[in-house]
């Protein structure tokens, strides 16, 4: 039991520390693969710091809703890295059904940050929020679709029960995992603002979708917003590179292998498939979340019909 | 493994429907024709003759390599547009093909408590013939409506697998050749059609009425 | 073997010979000699004076017989007409397809032959695909606008349709699964004596996979476009081919699978489709008529109303199929006259439309004479032929189950045959405006000749009602458990 909790909070505390070097990394590898010698990979710890340090300032039309929206953000982002196992750990929330509440806490993260956007008052803002909720509407589907499959199939609704009942030696079961994790590597392109569906690096209003919402903010606030940025890539990746864990052996030494491998080469295929591909007209992003979710709904419609 | 290869297939078809670029249209038909010599050349493996290796070897060869080596050929000849001019909203047709595939899944899968079939190719290939329809419907340009077409045989190709169906070598040879011809004449024909019409769409066929 | 060889493999070398030698006089002696050779064997084969002996794949049985021999009546004639057609001054840009046509004429015969004497569901759909393959460059002959685009429309509608019926030949493997045919070949033969044990489900799906795609083929109505599209653009002689015998060769694949459904519980819902297939086809060219333009789509659309007369017939069975039967022969013969004719009336006042063409009686009486019988003939006006077999069709649906059909078909007849003759009456009677009376005498053209020939021929058939014939599809009939 109190090896459990440890665990837990040392995963915690890998996620927490961790995800500024990931975001790091990706912009490295994406520097390299256009030409750039590209800014050092500690980068993102300095630009925190850097923020850290800055006045808060609030727009005089906001209301308390701007205010507890960061803290709000990051708190359910560190909940939902709370239930995310990883390696061979025990999460410290960890339930049945916890896929859900996993859903729908970074629903809320999301949902605050929509309030607090519109809480401005600015239309720059309110266009940002209002597309961030169009296009959350398209990929709140996918997570269900393909977490749901894999778990309709497993029979468990624990997502640390889930990941423990992947077996990669089975042919056909090794073949839906990859394409799991293809949607599942979508979802974390559009939930996390990448490219095609957002370009992070723009601040051209008419194309913005993410970081139009935080422009007004300052000081610890865009610190907040940064940090849970971070930390929520940080756990599409580790919901990603899961898959891939030998489970059936556990051997410590292959997970921490296997884990910085992982994150590695999500790192090189992020950058490449931001160097190879440019951001996708507004229009055609619904119908891009669209494609993940259907395949979802034919991992789902395949592993039904196949006893 | 025919399950995961028709996996991939469907996979292909929902490619091929958000796509929006005709060359994809050529690079999923290639896609396709592998995965369907792939399927072909397991069944060869488990009870192996010299005999039946042919017929993958000719599968391979017409759908991957001349198949689409010739509608790229007449895509660059002909200097055809690379966008695919849907007729109705692209968005609007990845829906209405879920639906489609999951009323094909299940109705298949009741049907399949009377007779003895593989439910996951023949549901996959029926959904592929339906998607060379809905191409053939939903799309202006010619060209992609051979690639529907082809999509459709490949379909039809699947469908057969999974139904077990062994037909003679001879025969499917001939399939093979006629499906071939039949690309081979519509290009030509698109050639002389580009020539005349100074166009290749669908818009441009407009004379022959009642 | 020497069957399979005049049959099959003689067309074939001489399409090759055809691509080699470039001298079209040559190559029309050559086709020429083909088709009289083919046209001899069939005769023999019908009348029972040659034995059979074909390899695998291929065999033959009454219905082959009598739909061998129609295609090689009509390619027979179609060739015989050929060379003084391709002698006309046509416009300059036909010239590069006159090099081709004997070629695909000759590729056609194999592969019609081939479909036709098949006996194995796959052998027939390679080859019922290789003549649409072979047919539809020969409708791009005039190498214009409306060709071309007809000719697009015929490749790809009927090859999608022919790719439903691929579909619908898996499906009857389907069907076999579980009894003592599974893992057999599809042959005809064995697949009709164990039909009773099919899977009904499976049957019915493959049945209408098959009608519903061989019907872009056969013209019937609502999938018709293409094929009416294709026949009035066509040149005459193609048209007429299509029209006599390439509808037949697409119908006989409905037949073969008809024939598999009659004895099991599924008759009655695969004579409910035939019904409704050729009811749709003579509502949908009793519509047409009212706003006729081009007189050669109102011919192709005549094709659609005699072929829908033919399925109709297959579906109410009894007497109505022998009819059905002789309306095939006499049809195909009916066509090429009328199709050979107005090729004349095309050729010489450069149209298809029916309001510029007038007083054909005037200009060429022969052309004109002709015509206005084979238009007589077509429409059942007795002692031409179809007289005879559209009355045994009326008889045999007014004694089956459904006698209220005949009330219909007899209405859409009616309007047919009066909206049809308005548009070949004015095309043959009203002068033009302004136009001086000349009477020219026309020259006597071998089409005429051929013209002639034909209506004696048909007229002989129907008066003289040869014995063979008879008993022939009075087998057929039998094949198909039909009691009479």
């Amino acid at each position: 039991m109190g090896i459990d909790i440890l665990q837990g909070i040392i995963s915690i505390i890998i996620i927490l520390g961790l995800s500024p070097l990931f975001a790091g990394l990706v912009n490295k590898q994406k520097a390299i693969l256009t030409g750039r010698i590209g800014a050092p990979i500690l980068q993102p710890y300095y630009d925190l710091q850097k923020i850290f340090k800055k006045e808060t300032i609030n727009a005089t039309s906001s209301s308390f809703i701007s205010r507890i929206s960061p803290l709000i953000n990051l708190v359910t982002l560190v909940i939902a890295a709370a239930m995310l196992p990883v390696g061979f750990w025990k999460p410290l929330i960890s339930f049945s059904g916890d896929i859900i509440l996993f859903a729908y806490i970074l629903g809320l993260a999301r949902f605050f940050q929509i309030l607090a956007a519109m809480d401005i008052g600015s239309s720059f803002e309110g266009m940002g929020a209002a597309r961030e909720a169009t296009f959350a509407l398209f990929a709140e589907p996918i997570f269900f679709f393909t977490i749901g499959s894999i778990s309709f199939i497993s029979g468990f609704t624990s997502l640390f029960d889930i990941y423990h009942s992947i077996e990669l030696t089975n042919i056909s079961y090794g073949v839906f995992i990859i394409i799991c994790s293809i949607s599942v590597f979508m979802l974390a392109v559009s939930e996390c603002s990448r490219m095609p569906v957002d370009d992070p690096n723009t601040h051209l209003e008419l194309t913005m979708i993410h970081e139009v919402m935080i422009l007004d903010n300052s000081g610890i606030d865009l610190f907040l917003y940064q940090y849970s940025s971070y930390i929520k890539l940080f756990i599409y990746a580790i919901l990603e590179i899961s898959f891939f864990y030998p489970f059936s052996q556990q051997s410590y030494l292959l997970g921490i292998l296997i884990f910085i491998t992982g994150s590695a080469a999500l790192t090189f295929v992020l950058g490449v498939v931001e160097t190879i591909i440019s951001r996708s007209k507004m229009k055609n992003i619904p119908q891009y979340l669209l494609f993940a979710t259907a395949i979802g709904i034919l991992n789902l419609l395949i592993y039904t019909f196949t006893k | 493994m025919e399950n995961v290869l028709s996996i991939l297939f469907c996979l292909s078809l929902f490619y091929v429907i958000v796509t929006s670029r005709v060359k994809a249209y050529v690079t999923v038909l290639q896609i396709q024709g592998v995965l369907l010599s792939v399927l072909l050349i397991i069944q060869v493996i488990h009870n192996f003759s010299v005999y039946g290796i042919i017929l993958p070897i000719t599968l391979l060869l017409v759908k991957v390599i001349l198949i689409p080596r010739y509608i790229n050929k007449v895509i660059s000849e002909l200097e055809i547009k690379r966008r695919i001019e849907p007729t109705i909203q692209q968005m609007i047709l990845l829906p209405i093909v879920i639906v489609t595939m999951i009323t094909i899944f299940i109705v298949s899968s009741i049907l399949s408590k009377n007779t003895a079939m593989d439910v996951i190719p023949f549901a996959s290939g029926f959904s592929s013939i339906v998607v060379g329809i809905y191409i053939i419907m939903f799309r202006k340009k010619l060209i992609v409506h051979v690639c529907g077409f082809l999509i459709l045989e490949n379909g039809i190709f699947l469908f057969g697998t999974a139904v077990a169906s062994e037909l003679p070598m001879l025969i499917e040879l001939g399939v093979l050749l006629d499906v071939f011809v039949v690309v081979f004449l519509m290009g030509i024909t698109l050639n002389r059609i580009s020539s005349t019409f100074k166009g290749f769409e669908v818009s441009h066929l407009g004379r022959l009425k009642d | 073997m020497l069957d399979f060889f005049i049959f099959i493999l003689l067309p074939v070398l001489s399409a090759a010979f055809c691509f080699f030698v470039k001298d079209l006089k040559t190559q029309y002696s050559i086709s020429l000699i083909v088709a009289l050779l083919h046209l001899g064997l069939s005769l023999l084969v019908f009348l029972g004076l040659y034995n059979t002996d074909l390899p695998t794949f291929f065999s033959t049985d009454s219905l082959s017989k009598l739909f061998l021999l129609i295609l090689s009546n009509v390619y027979f004639w179609i060739v015989l007409v050929s060379y003084s057609y391709l002698k006309r001054p046509i416009i300059p840009k036909a010239e590069e397809a006159k090099k081709y046509y004997f070629l695909l004429l000759n590729f056609y015969l194999a592969s019609n032959s081939a479909a036709i004497l098949s006996n194995h569901f796959g052998m027939y759909w390679v080859a019922a695909e290789a003549t649409t393959l072979s047919v539809s460059p020969l409708i791009y002959f005039y190498r214009n606008e409306e060709a071309l685009e007809a000719m697009w429309k015929y490749l790809f509608l009927v090859s999608v349709g022919i790719a439903f019926a691929f579909i619908g030949i898996l499906l009857l493997t389907l069907s076999a699964k579980g009894t003592p045919l599974e893992g057999e070949q599809l042959f005809y033969t064995t697949f009709i004596k164990n039909a009773s044990q099919l899977n009904p489900i499976w049957l019915k799906a493959s049945f209408i996979f098959i009608f519903v795609g061989l019907s872009t083929k056969i013209g019937i109505a609502p999938m018709h476009s293409g094929d009416v599209d294709a026949t009035s653009n066509a040149p005459s002689p193609i048209a007429a081919l299509m029209s006599g015998s390439l509808r037949l060769t697409a119908l006989i694949g409905v037949m073969r699978i008809y024939q598999i459904i009659r004895p099991t519980s599924s008759s009655e819902f695969a004579r409910t489709i035939l019904i409704i297939g050729g009811l749709l086809s003579l509502f949908f060219v009793f519509v047409y008529m009212f706003k006729v333009k081009n007189f050669k789509r109102m011919l192709a659309y005549s094709s659609v109303e005699h072929l829908g007369l033919i399925t109709l017939g297959l579906g109410i069975g009894g007497l109505a199929f022998v009819g059905a039967l002789y309306h095939s022969i006499f049809n195909s013969i009916t066509k090429i006259i009328l199709f050979l004719m107005a090729g004349n009336i095309r050729h010489n006042y450069n149209t298809r439309e029916v309001l510029k063409v007038r007083s054909v009686l005037n200009f060429m009486p022969k052309t004109g004479w002709l015509f206005m019988i084979a238009f007589l003939a077509i429409s059942g006006i007795p002692p031409l032929g179809l007289f005879f077999s559209e009355i045994k069709i009326f008889e045999g649906i007014l004694f089956s189950d459904k006698p209220y059909i005949l009330a219909l078909v007899m209405f859409f007849l009616l309007f047919i045959f009066i909206n049809m003759g308005k548009a070949i009456f004015n095309m043959l009677y009203k002068n033009g405006d302004g136009e001086q009376q000349s009477y020219k005498s026309e020259k006597f053209e071998f089409s005429h000749f051929i013209a002639i020939a034909l209506l004696i021929l048909l007229t002989c058939i129907a008066v003289f009602s040869p014995n063979i014939l008879f008993e022939n599809i009075i087998n057929i009939a039998k094949d198909f458990g039909i009691i009479l």
